[in-house]
């Protein structure tokens, strides 16, 4: 592999470059994924056959932490980006979760196509908060979108006729098997979308426009970013991949209640991501799987101290915040700078 | 504080300040309040006028917050939590001991030392997270001091709620009322006395609090720094201090809040979920650091929500106002009253 090439693919590539790759490395290029990158998608992709994860209840833990690693890259997609925290993200997830749930449960939709429908009222709703949220700066949009979480969640409450309220609903599952295993192929692969095309768009032309927006609106209006456009456009897309996100939560627990939609879950999510690192869209995710199993094995063992590990969560959003904002997206950059300085002007890792 | 409309509308006197947005919802409040009384009957409007009281003072120290520091404080409901908390914890044992040896004096004096206990945890709690968290971070940095801020006091409230979880137990601790007489008799409606004295205590505690910051020489201090913070550290006010103080009030008025209304809320970890969002739709009704208006909002926001739950039922109370306060969002940016503090635009 020529020397140029190396370096040059941490950047967005010229045509004349790009062809001067093979084939892999185009791809890889195309899918945002680095060397590093490939090597964990292909190890999470095989880890449900080895030994102590091949255990139904770590299979368990294992699809809820890549559900949750999902849904980080969705918030972060938001938060990272456009720097406007959607406060009632797990409110669009649970819109996702409740129509499909409810289309399969009253029109007997199957849960492959409901998952899918399930993005549509979610992402109509995401359209709506974004312009909700349009006149508004940073904090006070986080509030409303709170406040429409907030709505959202009293009408899954309240709606009992539909929702069966506080009482849950049951849900079909997508597979008649006991097995967890094709679960976790299913959110494996929803996974991998979700972070191929989030990533796709934000490290395109609107991508861009994106972080312009997010670090100064005003001087991002000046240079003919229009805001309003761009600012609806990512909450709608957070939106649907929440709502098709939560599909997948209807139909694997198979029962749903509105307490997915509480605000703690947004907090779950929201620390998650900003451990991994904000606009880094990976940072979150990677972190969410070693995070996940230690507050499951913390949960599981110290069963008499409920809400701790919830506690976790609060000390170390806090202690990322106030000692290492940029998580642990900033320490690789730092640690793929202590490689690429001792290797001198040698081949570094492309960003993750 | 006026608005643009109010400035250039061609009604002379009181019929400008009427005829303003912030005059048309007084009127519209009024009125609601009075079809209120008569449709569904006093009950609805005491109960109304007990808690936004209360709700008044959790907003006034929610915007005070974010006038000085600058901090959206997720956490404050928290406050009120603790509140409940303390004022259960001091007031279960004087009450036990007071079965035991019964005394009239100590039977009126007790429930004020659960509320003045809960003052005392909430503003040390201020004092201690001021120093242990927000001074931290300012320290370091003050780029995106919104955002950052704001997430630490979610790191905050999960902790709270989440350790008093671990420390207490999830269940209920309530007590059926402060002051064990007969309810007393106002212009034909009967008011418990737990209800009144709750009133009264948020009334004296809402002047106070107004007195505080209109007359003394600290909280002019305070206003100061809520107005423009590089002219108040040139005048020589100790931006520490005043911090520290601000935090400090706004926490022990929030546990004054919980404490007193110990009787309609029962503690328990996530109590505070509740009257946080309330004491934000009060804020972002009256706009942000308007203490004085704070109180009508509490009103309003109180009626609305007895209102709802009284014709609609139950459980909507949450739905209705919010509904209410996103239009209003829509509508005016920066609230009914139209105070535009500098805090609102991101710096």
């Amino acid at each position: 592999m020529a020397q140029e090439t190396e370096t040059a693919r941490t950047k967005s590539l010229p045509i004349r470059e790009r062809s001067r790759m093979s084939g892999w490395e185009r791809a890889q290029n195309r899918l945002g994924v680095s060397r590093l990158g490939m090597l964990f998608i292909v190890l999470l992709a095989i880890i449900p056959f080895v030994p102590p994860f091949s255990r139904e209840d770590l299979l368990r833990w294992l699809i809820g932490a890549t559900l949750i690693a999902a849904q980080a890259i969705a918030f972060d997609f938001t938060t990272g980006y456009i720097n406007v925290v959607n406060f009632g993200f797990a409110a669009f997830l649970g819109v996702g979760a409740y129509t499909s749930a409810l289309l399969a449960v009253q029109l007997g939709v199957s849960p492959w196509i409901g998952t899918f429908l399930g993005a549509v009222p979610a992402a109509i709703l995401g359209f709506f908060t974004g312009i909700l949220t349009l006149r508004l700066r940073g904090i006070f949009a986080a509030l409303m979108s709170w406040f429409v979480g907030l709505a959202l969640l009293g009408i899954a409450r309240n709606w009992v006729e539909l929702t069966r309220g506080p009482l849950g609903l049951n849900t079909p599952t997508f597979l008649e098997t006991a097995s967890n295993r094709p679960y976790f192929y299913i959110i494996f692969v929803m996974l991998i979308v979700t972070y191929v095309v989030l990533r796709w768009i934000s490290r395109s032309q609107i991508g861009l426009a994106f972080k312009a927006i997010g670090q100064n609106i005003d001087a991002a209006r000046a240079s003919g970013v229009n805001p309003t456009f761009y600012r609806v456009l990512n909450f709608t897309v957070q939106c649907a991949f929440a709502g098709w996100l939560g599909g997948f939560y209807a139909h694997y627990y198979g029962i749903l209640t509105p307490q997915l939609m509480a605000t703690s879950h947004t907090v779950e999510i929201l620390a998650i991501a900003y451990i991994g690192g904000r606009g880094s869209i990976w940072g979150g995710a990677f972190i969410a799987f070693p995070f996940i199993f230690l507050i499951e094995w913390l949960r599981s063992n110290l069963t008499e101290m409920p809400g701790l590990h919830l506690v976790i969560y609060g000390v170390l959003l806090i202690l990322v915040m106030i000692f290492y904002p940029g998580g642990v997206a900033q320490f690789y950059e730092y640690i793929k700078g202590l490689v690429g300085k001792r290797r001198g002007e040698q081949a570094v890792a492309p960003t993750a | 504080m006026q608005s643009v409309e109010a400035q250039t509308g061609y009604f002379p006197g009181f019929l400008r300040q009427l005829f303003s947005a912030a005059g048309l919802t007084l009127l519209a409040t009024i009125t609601v309040a009075i079809a209120t009384f008569v449709i569904a009957g006093p009950f609805v409007l005491v109960n109304a006028i007990v808690t936004g009281g209360m709700w008044a003072l959790m907003a006034a120290g929610l915007s005070l917050v974010f006038g000085v520091m600058n901090i959206v404080n997720f956490a404050h409901g928290e406050f009120f939590m603790v509140g409940t908390l303390v004022a259960y914890f001091v007031f279960t044992p004087l009450s036990e001991y007071l079965k035991a040896n019964p005394s009239p004096l100590l039977a009126a004096v007790a429930p004020f030392a659960g509320i003045l206990a809960a003052l005392v945890v909430g503003a040390v709690l201020g004092v201690v997270i001021e120093k242990l968290v927000f001074l931290q971070l300012r320290k370091r940095t003050k780029e995106q001091w919104i955002m950052n801020s704001f997430l630490l006091t979610v790191g905050l409230s999960v902790i709270l709620i989440n350790g008093v979880q671990i420390v207490w137990g999830p269940d209920f601790k309530g007590i059926t009322r402060y002051w064990d007489v007969p309810p007393i008799d106002v212009f034909g409606v009967t008011v418990s006395v737990d209800r009144a004295v709750v009133f009264i205590l948020a009334m004296v505690t809402m002047g106070l609090f107004w007195f505080f910051l209109r007359r003394t020489r600290t909280g002019r201090a305070i206003r100061a720094v809520s107005q423009d913070e590089t002219g108040a550290l040139m005048m020589g006010i100790d931006m520490n201090r005043i911090q520290v103080l601000t935090l400090a009030l706004s926490s022990a008025l929030a546990a004054l809040a919980g404490a007193s209304l110990l009787f309609m809320f029962p503690s328990y970890p996530t109590v505070g979920l509740k009257p946080l969002y309330i004491a934000w739709y009060v804020v972002i009704l009256v706009g942000m650091g308007n203490v004085a208006g704070a109180l009508v909002g509490g009103f309003i926001v109180a009626l609305l929500q007895t209102m709802t739950s009284y014709f609609i039922g139950p459980g909507w109370e949450d739905v209705i106002p919010t509904a209410f306060v996103m239009l209003i969002l829509l509508v005016r940016p920066s609230g009914l009253f139209g105070s535009e503090v500098k805090g609102i635009h991101e710096r």
